[in-house]
């Protein structure tokens, strides 16, 4: 009965410990609440202690709950920043930016509402906008410990601005991780209220401990049922193409581990049937979390000193899209690639085509230039193959054929290729290993144009655009160099790693925009609490 | 009564948690994990000895040259010509690593002992990337190059009865090696050991190495000599 009892108790708390993991919530903050389509937002997210995913996702919907764009991001100590690029055609209105970790975005996710100005609309419409409705306003604290010195009540633009920020030696001691310190545009009359969403669903996805993961579902397109020990394979298409395979689960599932990619990325994932005649689809998961509850709306009429700096913004954007200007910049891939050799191994020969005299199709090009590769097209059934080295007979069966990194299985693909559409051809003569994976000889073939369009569309093909792991990117410096480009910086300040200490100092120049701008800083305690100090000055 | 009820709550909560660590991680094994690039291991000719420095399959991990690291492999390391086999047990095949995809392995010999192998571009004569053994690592390793090679023998009956000239003969090369200097050959005898030092340095070695009684004629004592002297703060002159 007493042993009873203490496991009982145990499971208690294992359980209720199992669930209050979930309950912390992420500060997510953006560099100004009010934008014009066409801007690009910059974002910093403050995570509990304890993640267990290296990836958080970053992403824009609508008051419709549904999805415009994401990206995702790499956690660094319990923190992230990125940027996330609002299009061009947006219409005006109040607009939901998340935040969550796709493995429990049922669970939880912070939402943060920005207002969005459309460039092309016309303001005198709008009379009327959208806010969250303030009954779950997110809980961070203003703080007197962090106090914001020298700055002016007004600056004249494009002047210098100083300030320094001082805190408090025993908020020091209590400060965790890095400071987010900026100078933006700000107007009193429009403050976004962030809040977070729990809820107790259960299911749970995969944790991207180590990047992203792409996953998906195979199934027989007989009788629509999961189809299990089919290879789905995710490639790359590069110079150096990247590939991976995987074989579904009993459930049909596969998975893919996007680690080492950065950026925008193409992607193509195919699966072929163990039987020629088996006939597959492929149907990948969401990349993004479901929209999940959208919050209640109230409508509230808008401010005169709003209306004036929607207008100001919308012009302000206009020239600075005239002049080509962003207000944030890339920091250059910095990782080096390990893969200094494609997946199917060293090429036996490379041989580039346009070295020789030109020939019409795939057949010509592999009987006058592609040695140890026998093509033939006999009553129009193409076969490959691709001599072994090692005992100098044929492969009897067909080598693994990629055009431009990607699996081809039908050679009718490439039989009209001829030496203007092949850049080069890699050609392994040996029996290659890959993992599990059996290559008998390899025939890669890497076209002039790279644009895919001869890879057939199919159930079994899907092609697509991903955003892998987002790369760092800081604020992009003022061109004060060239005076007949007009300064219409709206950030003038935005550094969301900011090393705490008890004396900090902020210098920036002014833009040519007008208008109420603030100073403010935003961290996180150790305890988890999300603190901001900020003050407001006039730019005129 | 109480007992049964409390009984009853201790399965519930028992399945509810389950469920919890359930929803945690899929079923496959190692999907995420690099994967091992080769061709397929054609045998040698079937001279007497052995091509091989481990003539069994033994359990080890190898490192891939992005730093990930793949264990509980079946290696073995042939000697004749410096490469590293594993067996693939899913497909059955013995399968010769690419010496591109990967920076070192270690392995358990049969002893016990732990043995570390790191590729090194090795800058002399017929240059390229070799497996290295580490015998002793420091500011300047020992390390021995296990070479294995066919050497010219009396003719004798080989397997099947067929007559053959030639058998695997080892032929191992002992090197000192820094990073910046580059290597250094060191052959199995107290005089060409103590060669590699400064002249001044020569004596009061030779006195230590005779103080621990050690003769330099074997691997052990060279390792077990060179341990004592870089203990000493001794530096070998890199020609």
């Amino acid at each position: 009965m007493k042993n009873s009892l203490l496991i009982f108790i145990f499971l208690i708390i294992l359980s209720m410990s199992g669930r209050t993991q979930t309950k912390s919530f992420y500060g997510l903050y953006s560099d100004r609440d009010i934008y014009v389509s066409g801007e690009t937002l910059l974002a910093k997210i403050y995570l509990p202690d304890s993640i267990p995913s290296r990836i958080i996702c970053l992403d824009l919907v609508n008051q419709n709950g549904i999805r415009i764009n994401g990206v995702s991001l790499a956690i660094r100590d319990n923190e992230a920043e990125g940027y996330l690029q609002l299009p061009d055609s947006l219409s005006s209105g109040t607009y939901l930016i998340r935040c969550y970790q796709k493995y429990n975005a049922g669970k939880i996710k912070t939402i943060r509402e920005i207002y969005i100005s459309s460039r092309f609309d016309r303001l005198e419409k709008t009379d009327q906008l959208k806010r969250v409705a303030p009954s779950s306003v997110f809980p961070d604290k203003k703080t007197d410990m962090i106090q914001i010195s020298e700055l002016e009540k007004s600056y004249p633009s494009l002047s210098k601005i100083e300030a320094g920020i001082r805190i408090d030696e025993s908020l020091l001691k209590e400060l965790d991780g890095s400071l987010l310190v900026s100078v933006v545009q700000a107007d009193s009359s429009y403050v976004s209220k962030c809040y977070a969403e729990q809820t107790e669903q259960t299911k749970s996805g995969m944790i991207e401990k180590k990047g992203i993961i792409i996953s998906g579902i195979v199934t027989d397109k007989k009788n629509s049922e999961p189809a299990s020990g089919i290879t789905v394979f995710l490639t790359i298409p590069d110079s150096i193409p990247g590939f991976q395979y995987f074989k579904t689960q009993k459930d049909g599932r596969f998975f893919f581990l996007l680690d080492k990619y950065f950026g925008s990325i193409q992607a193509v994932i195919q699966c072929f049937g163990n039987t020629p005649l088996q006939r597959l689809n492929v149907k990948l998961d969401e990349l993004f979390a479901e929209p999940g509850k959208i919050p209640d709306f109230r409508l509230q009429s808008i401010s005169g000193t709003l209306k004036e700096t929607l207008a100001r913004n919308i012009s302000a954007v206009t020239l600075r899209k005239v002049f080509g200007q962003n207000n944030y910049a890339i920091s250059p891939y910095k990782e080096k690639s390990t893969e200094d050799y494609p997946y199917y191994g060293k090429a036996t020969h490379t041989i580039d085509p346009k070295l020789f005299v030109d020939l019409p199709d795939f057949a010509e090009i592999s009987r006058e230039l592609l040695p140890g590769v026998k093509y033939r097209n006999y009553n129009n059934e193409p076969t490959l193959q691709v001599i072994n080295n090692s005992t100098h007979y044929y492969f009897e069966e067909n080598p693994l054929i990629l055009l431009d990194g990607i699996p081809v299985r039908d050679l009718n693909v490439i039989k009209d290729m001829g030496t203007s559409d092949i850049e080069r051809v890699d050609i392994c003569k040996n029996e290659r290993f890959y993992g599990d994976l059996r290559f008998p000889g390899v025939v890669a073939i890497y076209s002039t144009k790279k644009e895919y369009s001869r890879l057939p569309e199919s159930s079994q093909l899907i092609r697509l655009k991903l955003e892998a792991i987002q790369l760092p990117c800081k604020l992009a410096e003022p061109n004060l160099t060239e005076p007949s480009v007009p300064d219409m910086r709206q950030i003038l300040y935005w550094n969301p790693a900011t090393k705490p200490g008890s004396m900090l100092s902020v210098q920036c120049n002014a833009s040519s925009i007008i208008g109420q701008f603030k100073l403010s800083v935003k961290g996180r305690l150790k305890d988890g609490t999300l603190i901001f100090s900020e003050k407001q000055f006039e730019v005129k | 009564m109480n007992t049964k009820i409390l009984h009853i709550l201790l399965i519930m909560l028992f399945f509810a948690n389950s469920a919890i660590v359930n929803a945690q991680e899929p079923l496959n094994h190692n999907w995420d994990k690099q994967k091992i690039k080769g061709v397929r291991y054609m045998p040698y000719p079937p001279y007497s000895g052995s091509p091989f420095l481990n003539d069994s399959w033994v359990s080890g991990k190898i490192e891939f040259s992005n730093g990930e690291i793949s264990d509980s492999l079946y290696l073995r390391y042939s000697a004749f010509k410096d490469e590293l086999l594993y067996y693939n047990k899913e497909i059955a095949s013995h399968i010769v690593i690419d010496k591109a995809s990967i920076s070192g392995f270690t392995f358990v010999a049969r002893d016990g002992n732990t043995r570390v192998f790191r590729k090194q571009y090795y800058d002399g004569f017929m240059n390229g990337d070799r497996f290295f053994e580490i015998l002793s690592e420091g500011e300047t390793d020992l390390i021995v190059f296990r070479k294995i090679i066919l050497a010219n023998t009396m003719p004798y009956k080989g397997e099947g009865g067929i007559l053959m000239d030639q058998n695997y003969v080892s032929a191992y090369q002992y090197f000192f090696y820094t990073p910046e200097k580059g290597f250094t050959y060191v052959r199995i005898n107290t005089n060409a050991f103590l060669e590699k030092f400064a002249e001044k340095d020569q004596k009061p070695i030779r006195k230590l190495i005779r103080k621990n009684r050690i003769r330099i004629t074997e691997e052990e004592s060279l390792i077990l000599a060179w341990k004592i002297v870089e203990k000493e703060g001794f530096k070998i002159i890199f020609n």
